[in-house]
C-alpha cells in the first residue's frame, strides 16, 4: 500500500515537471494569412441550434455558422443575404427569391426545401422530435411557409405584419437532410451555410470555428464580399470582466464585448485596444405599480420624473456611455417622436407637484431591482431623498422578483427590456398594453390599448408613424414610467482588428474582420 | 408544613446556585490565567474584542454614512495613493461609497450573523442531540439519518430556496446557514451524552428518581458545556466565510448593505482599477475569522483538549 | 472489509440520493420564478400559445405529485429528463462536465497532499523550529481564508498583474487536443500531445491552489498532530535504539501510523471539494457542474438542477465510502 502510494506521489511529480517543461513554449508564429481571431463573450451559451433558444449571446455564435435569408447591417438596416430579394404582393404575403450556388458545409446545395424546412421547424407546434421551438413568437402571425417555384419561397401571414423583415435577421437556415440525419444532436454538431464550419468545442468551453472556404459571401450589400479572411474563428467564455479585459490587453483575445462603462478609461489608456462604442437597443426604465398609491396620481409619477437627474445618472454611473430618452422609444427607433423632450431634473416642480398630490412630506419608497442595475438604481434613491422620498433599494433573484411584480405586489421596479427591431411594437405592446407579458407598472389604458392594436397591423409606414407618435403623447403624458435612458454598446478589439463594428443588436459577426 | 419545606427547598436552591456562581467565578479567574499564558488565544480575545469594539460602536467611529452615494468621487484609491483623498482612507468603490466607513460598519453584520446562527444551531442541535443520545431508538435513528442527508446536501441549494421564498435579506441568511449548522453541534452532543450516561453521576441521579429531563440538561449538559462552547466559538469563524460566501455569489445580503463576502464580489468587475475594493474587504473578513479562531483554539486547549482530535 | 459490506453500502446510499432527488425537486418547484418566462426574458415576441406550449412540454401545467410521477418514472429508466434551457439530455451535460470538476478536484488534492503530508511530518520532526512555527502559521491561515477571497487575490496577483497564469477555462486554445476521456490531463497522456499537458497544468495552477489551500492546512495540522503522538510510542523510540536511520524511523515506522487518523480527514476533505467547487468554479470559469448548476438555478433549469445535485450527493456518499474502505487496509483491525 504505502509503496504504491509513493509511486503514485513520484510519478504525478514526474508529470508535474514534464508538463511545466513543456507550459513555458509558445506556439510558432503564424504566417499572415493563417491567423486566428479569438472572442471573449461574456457568459457561456445555451446550444448551438438555431431554433432552440432565446439567447442573444447564444445567436452572435450561431450566427458566425449559420446564415439568414436577411440580415443586418450594423447600424439596423436589414439587407439581403442568403435571399435574393423580395417581394410583399399584399399585406399576409411576402415572397422570397433564393439565392443560387448556396453550399452548405457537408458540400450539399442549399435550397427552397431547406428554408422551408427550416422555418416549419420554428412555427410548426412539435416540429423539433415533437417538441415546440422557443423561437416560434420571433415569427409572429406566420403561418404557413410555402414552395413557389425553384427559388421562391412564399410566407404567409394570418394578419398583417409590418415588422416581418425585421424579425428574419434572428431565425438561421438549416439543411434539411442533415437536420433529419442527426436529429437533435445538431445542438452540438452545428452545419450551416454560414461563412466559418464548425469544428470543436461545447457550449460549456469554447467553439472553435474553421473558415468555409466555399463559402458564398455573404450579402452583397456588405462588401467586401467573400470567404472570411480569417482563418479560424474561436470564441471564449469569460464570465469575469477583469479577465476578460486583462485577456484583451494581454493579447489573447481580439474582441471582446459588455465592458462596464467604468472599464473604459483604463482601456483606453492602452495604446493596443480600441474602444468601440454603439447605440444599444435595451431600453432602461424605471416602473411605477400605477394601482397602488402613491403612484396611482399621476402627478406623483411625473414629480419622481423631475426628481431624477438622469443625465448626471448617465454621465456619473455610466461614464456619459449612454442616452437619456424622451418618452418611452429608442431615440434611434422607428417611430420616435422628435418633439418629444425629456422631462429634464427639476426638484422645484417635482416637489410642487409631490405638494398637489397631498404628498408634500415625501413617503416610503422600495425600488425594486436585479444585481447588475443597482448602481443606477442607488443614485437615483439618493436623489430622491432630496425631494423627500426616503426609498430604499432590494436586489432580487429575477425569477423571484418578476412573479410578484406581476402580481402587482411591488411599488416601484428598476429593468429594462430588449427593443432590436428598433420597432415601437416589441416594447410597448408587452410592457404597456393591459395586462401584457412584461406590464409591471398595470397600465392600463382602453385608448392605448386601440392604438397599439391598429399599430400593429397597419402596413401603410406614415399611418403606423402617426398612431405610434399619439400612442407616446399618451404615456408621456401619463407617465407609467420614470423614462430613463439607453445605455451604449461597449466593445474594444486589438488595435490591429481590421473591418469590425459593435452591432446596434449586440451580435459579433466575425465574416469580414481581419487581422493587420 | 408544606409551606415551610417549599421555603428550605428554596433556599437550599439559592445557595446552590449562589454557590455555583461563585465556582463559575473562580473558573473565569483561572480561564483567564490560563489564557494569558497561551499567547495566539490571548492576542485573539484581544483583537476579537477589538472588533466587538468596532461593531458596538460603529455609528460613532464612521467618517462616513456608509451606504452615502458620492458619485463625484467614485472609485477613488486609498488615501496614500497618488489620486486619493485623506477623508476616504481605503479608497472609494464604483458609487463613491467609503470602503473605510462600509468594513467597519460590516463588522456588526459578520458578527452578528456568526454569534447568531451558531447560538440558533447551539440550541437546535443540542436539544436534539441530547434527546437523541438520551433515548436513542427510533428517535435517534431518524434524526442521525436526518443528519447524514443533510450532510451530503448541497447547502447553496438551501440558501437560495430560502432567499427566494423570504426575500433576500438578514433573517434568511441565518436561516440558511443554520438549517446544516447545527448537524455538527448534533454529533457532538449526541456522543457525549452517549459516553456521560453511564457514568457514575448520571446512574446516581438516576437512582436518586430525578426526571429525565432534569438529568440531561441539569446534570449532564453542565459537564458537556466546555466542548460545546469550544466547538461553538471555532463554528463562529466557519459561519463568517459562509456568510460572505453566500454573500459573494450574490445570494446573501445584498449591495448596499456593508457585508463584507458583497464587498469582494463587487470589487470583482474592479480588479484592474480599483484592487483595494475587494482587496480590503477580503482581508477584513480573513482577520476576523482568524482572531476568532486563535481564540477558540486557546479555548480548546484550555478548556477541552480531548478535542484537538477533532480538526 | 467484506464485500458484502460494501455493496450494503452501497445499497443505503442509493435511496439517500433519491431522497435528495426528491427534495431538490420539490425546493426547485416551490421556488418562485416561471422557467418558461425567464427563458424568454426580458424582450418582445413571445406568444401566448408558445409559452402554453412550452409549459405544456415542460408539464409545469399539471399538479405537483404527477410532475414528481414522471420524475421518479424517469428515474427509474435512468433517464434524468432533458434541461430546459440547454435543450439536450441532463446525463450528457453531466458527463460533458463532470470530467473538469474531477480533474480540478484531483488537481487540488494532489497540491494538498504533495504539500500538506511533508510539511506535517517536517513540522512534527523538527517539533517547534522556525519551519515548524512558519508552516503552521501559514496552516491558520489557511484555515480561515475565504476561498474566493483566495482566489480572487490569486487572480489579481498572477493573472492581471504578471500576466503568468490563466485565468479562465482547462486548456489553450492553441494546442489542439484529442479529447478521449475528457481528462484532459489524460488524454493528453495518451494522446501524446505534451504541450496540451504542460497548457492543462498550467491552467489547473490557480484553481487547484485555490480550492486545495485550506485542505492542505488541514491535512498539515492533522498530519503534525498525529506525528508528534506516534513519535512518543515506544516502538518509535525503540527503533531509534536499534540504530535504524532516522529517515527510515520516520518513513517506515511512525508515518504509517500518523496516516490512519490523516486518512480519515482527508476523505471528509474530498467530499468538501467536491462541494465546495461552486465557488472556485464560478471565479476562474471552469466548465465543470459547479458552475453549471449555480447558473441553472438562476434560470430555474429544473431537470439540470436536480440531476447535479443527485450527482454531487452521490459522489459525496461514495468518497466517503472510498475512505472506509481505505481506512479498514490501512488498519485491518477497524471494521465498519
Amino acid at each position: 500500500m504505502k509503496k504504491r502510494a509513493w509511486y503514485f506521489a513520484v510519478l504525478a511529480l514526474a508529470v508535474l515537471m514534464i508538463g511545466s517543461l513543456f507550459a513555458g513554449c509558445q506556439p510558432a508564429e503564424k504566417e499572415a494569412e493563417d491567423y486566428t481571431i479569438i472572442v471573449g463573450l461574456s457568459q457561456t451559451i445555451m446550444t448551438l441550434d438555431p431554433a432552440n433558444h432565446r439567447d442573444r449571446v447564444t445567436e452572435t455564435v450561431i450566427r458566425n455558422i449559420y446564415d439568414g435569408l436577411v440580415t443586418r447591417k450594423p447600424d439596423g438596416t436589414v439587407v439581403p443575404e442568403i435571399a435574393e430579394s423580395w417581394t410583399n404582393p399584399d399585406p399576409l404575403t411576402w415572397e422570397f427569391k433564393i439565392r443560387s450556388g448556396i453550399k452548405f458545409h457537408n458540400g450539399s446545395d442549399l435550397t427552397v426545401e431547406d428554408v422551408k424546412f427550416t422555418f416549419d421547424r420554428v412555427i410548426q407546434e412539435g416540429a423539433m422530435e415533437g417538441e415546440t421551438s422557443p423561437r416560434k413568437g420571433l415569427m409572429g402571425p406566420v403561418t404557413e411557409v410555402e414552395i413557389v417555384g425553384d427559388d421562391t419561397i412564399r410566407f404567409v401571414l394570418k394578419k398583417p405584419w409590418p415588422i416581418l423583415l425585421a424579425m428574419l435577421p434572428h431565425q438561421q437556415i438549416v439543411s434539411k437532410a442533415y437536420v433529419e440525419e442527426v436529429g437533435s444532436d445538431i445542438a452540438t454538431k452545428p452545419m450551416g451555410c454560414g461563412p466559418f464550419k464548425f469544428v470543436e468545442g461545447s457550449i460549456d468551453e469554447r467553439i472553435v470555428l474553421e473558415r468555409f472556404d466555399d463559402y458564398y459571401g455573404g450579402s452583397p450589400e456588405i462588401p467586401p464580399v467573400g470567404p472570411a479572411p480569417a482563418k479560424r474563428v474561436i470564441f471564449e467564455f469569460m464570465p469575469e470582466v477583469s479577465t476578460r479585459i486583462a485577456a484583451l490587453q494581454g493579447g489573447d483575445v481580439h474582441i471582446i464585448h459588455n465592458i462596464p462603462p467604468d472599464m473604459v478609461s483604463t482601456l483606453e489608456a492602452d495604446p493596443n485596444v480600441i474602444v468601440k462604442t454603439v447605440e444599444g437597443t435595451r431600453m432602461h426604465m424605471f416602473e411605477m405599480n400605477v394601482t397602488k398609491p402613491p403612484f396611482d396620481d399621476v402627478r406623483v409619477r411625473q414629480a419622481v420624473n423631475y426628481a431624477i437627474d438622469m443625465d448626471a445618472i448617465v454621465k456619473n454611473v455610466l461614464s456619459g456611455y449612454g442616452t437619456v430618452v424622451a418618452g418611452p422609444l429608442l431615440p434611434h427607433g422607428f417611430a420616435r417622436d422628435p418633439d418629444l423632450k425629456p422631462y429634464g431634473y427639476d426638484p422645484a416642480k417635482a416637489k410642487k407637484l409631490l405638494e398637489e398630490a397631498g404628498y408634500a412630506d415625501g413617503f416610503e419608497l422600495v425600488i425594486d431591482t436585479t444585481d447588475e442595475l443597482k448602481d443606477v438604481v442607488y443614485a437615483a434613491a439618493s436623489m430622491l431623498a432630496d425631494v423627500g422620498i426616503e426609498a430604499t433599494v432590494r436586489t432580487w433573484d429575477w425569477g423571484v422578483l418578476k412573479e410578484q411584480l406581476l402580481a402587482g405586489e411591488r411599488m416601484m421596479c428598476f429593468g429594462n427590456w430588449g427593443n432590436s427591431t428598433l420597432d415601437p411594437s416589441d416594447l410597448l405592446v408587452p410592457k404597456l398594453r393591459s395586462n401584457d407579458r412584461g406590464n409591471y407598472s398595470h397600465y392600463s389604458n382602453p385608448e392605448l390599448d386601440a392604438l397599439l392594436d391598429a399599430a400593429e397591423v397597419e402596413t401603410d409606414r406614415e399611418v403606423r408613424k402617426t398612431l405610434y407618435y399619439q400612442a407616446q403623447a399618451i404615456i408621456y403624458e401619463d407617465a407609467p414610467w420614470v423614462f430613463s435612458y439607453v445605455g451604449r454598446e461597449i466593445e474594444a478589439c486589438r488595435s490591429n482588428v481590421e473591418n469590425w463594428q459593435p452591432s446596434t443588436d449586440s451580435r459579433i459577426n466575425l465574416h469580414r474582420v481581419k487581422l493587420k | 408544613m408544606s409551606q415551610v419545606q417549599v421555603s428550605t427547598d428554596k433556599t437550599v436552591l439559592r445557595e446552590y446556585y449562589l454557590l455555583r456562581l461563585r465556582l463559575a467565578g473562580i473558573n473565569f479567574l483561572q480561564f483567564i490565567n490560563k489564557l494569558r499564558r497561551h499567547p495566539a488565544g490571548m492576542t485573539g480575545l484581544i483583537v476579537l474584542l477589538f472588533f466587538v469594539f468596532i461593531a458596538v460602536a460603529d455609528p460613532l467611529i464612521v467618517p462616513h454614512n456608509p451606504k452615502e452615494v458620492h458619485l463625484e468621487d467614485k472609485l477613488l484609491p486609498p488615501a496614500w495613493m497618488e489620486g486619493g483623498k485623506s477623508e476616504y482612507l481605503l479608497g472609494t468603490d464604483q458609487l463613491g461609497m467609503d470602503l473605510f466607513s462600509r468594513i467597519i460598519a460590516g463588522t456588526r453584520i459578520s458578527l452578528l450573523i456568526g454569534v447568531l446562527t451558531v447560538g440558533i444551531s447551539i440550541m437546535i442541535g443540542t436539544t436534539l442531540g441530547m434527546l437523541s443520545g438520551y433515548y436513542r431508538g427510533t428517535l435517534d435513528n431518524i434524526l442521525a439519518r436526518f443528519a447524514d442527508l443533510l450532510l451530503s446536501f448541497p447547502w447553496l441549494i438551501f440558501a437560495i430556496f430560502t432567499m427566494a421564498v423570504i426575500g433576500p435579506g438578514f433573517g434568511n441568511l441565518v436561516f440558511a446557514l443554520t438549517f446544516k449548522g447545527w448537524v455538527g453541534f448534533f454529533r457532538l452532543v449526541r456522543g457525549e451524552v452517549l459516553s456521560e450516561k453511564t457514568k457514575e453521576y448520571v446512574e446516581a441521579a438516576r437512582a436518586l428518581g430525578q426526571s429525565h429531563f432534569k438529568i440531561m440538561f441539569q446534570e449532564i449538559l453542565p459537564n458537556i458545556m466546555n466542548s460545546i462552547i469550544v466547538l461553538g466559538t471555532l463554528r463562529i469563524g466557519f459561519m463568517i466565510i459562509m456568510e460572505a460566501s453566500l454573500s459573494f455569489l450574490g445570494l446573501g445580503i445584498q449591495y448596499p448593505e456593508p457585508a463584507w463576502g458583497s464587498m469582494v464580489n463587487v470589487g470583482r468587475n474592479y480588479l484592474l482599477n480599483a484592487w483595494w475594493i475587494s482587496t480590503f474587504s477580503g482581508l477584513a473578513i480573513l482577520l476576523l475569522v482568524l482572531a476568532i479562531n486563535m481564540f477558540g483554539e486557546g479555548l480548546r486547549d484550555i478548556l477541552d483538549p480531548r478535542l484537538r482530535r477533532i480538526e | 472489509m467484506q464485500a458484502a459490506k460494501i455493496a450494503e453500502r452501497i445499497l443505503i446510499a442509493i435511496p439517500v440520493v433519491i431522497g435528495i432527488g426528491i427534495i431538490i425537486f420539490l425546493i426547485m418547484r416551490l421556488t418562485p420564478g416561471d422557467p418558461v418566462d425567464i427563458m424568454m426574458g426580458q424582450a418582445g415576441h413571445v406568444s401566448a400559445r408558445e409559452i402554453e406550449l412550452l409549459t405544456e412540454q415542460w408539464h409545469l401545467n399539471e399538479p405537483l405529485h404527477i410532475q414528481l410521477g414522471y420524475f421518479l418514472r424517469d428515474l427509474a429508466r435512468g433517464d434524468l429528463g432533458t434541461s430546459f434551457t440547454k435543450g439536450r439530455p441532463v446525463w450528457d451535460l453531466i458527463k460533458g462536465a463532470l470530467p473538469a470538476t474531477l480533474e480540478l478536484a484531483l488537481g487540488a488534492a494532489i497540491f494538498a497532499l504533495l504539500l500538506a503530508i511533508p510539511i506535517g511530518v517536517i513540522s512534527a520532526v523538527k517539533q517547534n523550529s522556525f519551519i515548524d512555527r512558519a508552516s503552521m502559521t501559514v496552516a491558520f491561515f489557511g484555515i480561515c481564508m475565504p476561498v474566493f477571497y483566495l482566489g480572487i487575490i490569486l487572480m489579481l496577483v498572477f493573472s492581471v498583474k504578471m500576466g503568468v497564469l490563466p485565468t479562465y477555462g482547462r486548456i489553450s486554445y492553441e494546442v489542439m487536443l484529442h479529447k478521449v476521456t475528457g481528462f484532459y490531463m489524460l488524454d493528453s497522456i495518451i494522446t501524446g500531445n505534451w504541450a496540451a499537458l504542460g497548457s492543462t497544468l498550467k491552467h489547473l495552477i490557480l484553481p487547484s491552489i485555490t480550492l486545495g489551500f485550506p485542505m492542505a492546512a488541514i491535512v498539515a495540522r492533522v498530519m503534525r498532530s498525529s506525528m508528534l503522538e506516534v513519535l512518543r510510542n515506544d516502538y518509535v523510540v525503540m527503533a531509534r535504539a536499534k540504530g535504524l536511520r532516522e529517515f527510515s524511523v520516520i518513513v517506515k515506522h511512525a508515518m504509517r501510523n500518523a496516516m490512519i487518523p490523516t486518512v480519515t480527514v482527508i476523505g471528509l476533505e474530498i467530499g468538501m471539494l467536491l462541494g465546495g467547487n461552486m465557488i472556485v468554479e464560478t471565479v476562474f470559469s471552469w466548465p465543470g457542474l459547479g458552475r453549471l448548476v449555480v447558473n441553472s438555478i438562476f434560470v430555474r433549469d429544473y431537470p439540470l438542477v436536480q440531476g447535479v445535485v443527485m450527482v454531487y450527493a452521490f459522489t459525496f456518499v461514495a468518497a466517503n465510502l472510498v475512505v472506509d474502505i481505505l481506512y479498514t487496509y490501512i488498519n485491518p483491525k477497524i471494521s465498519i
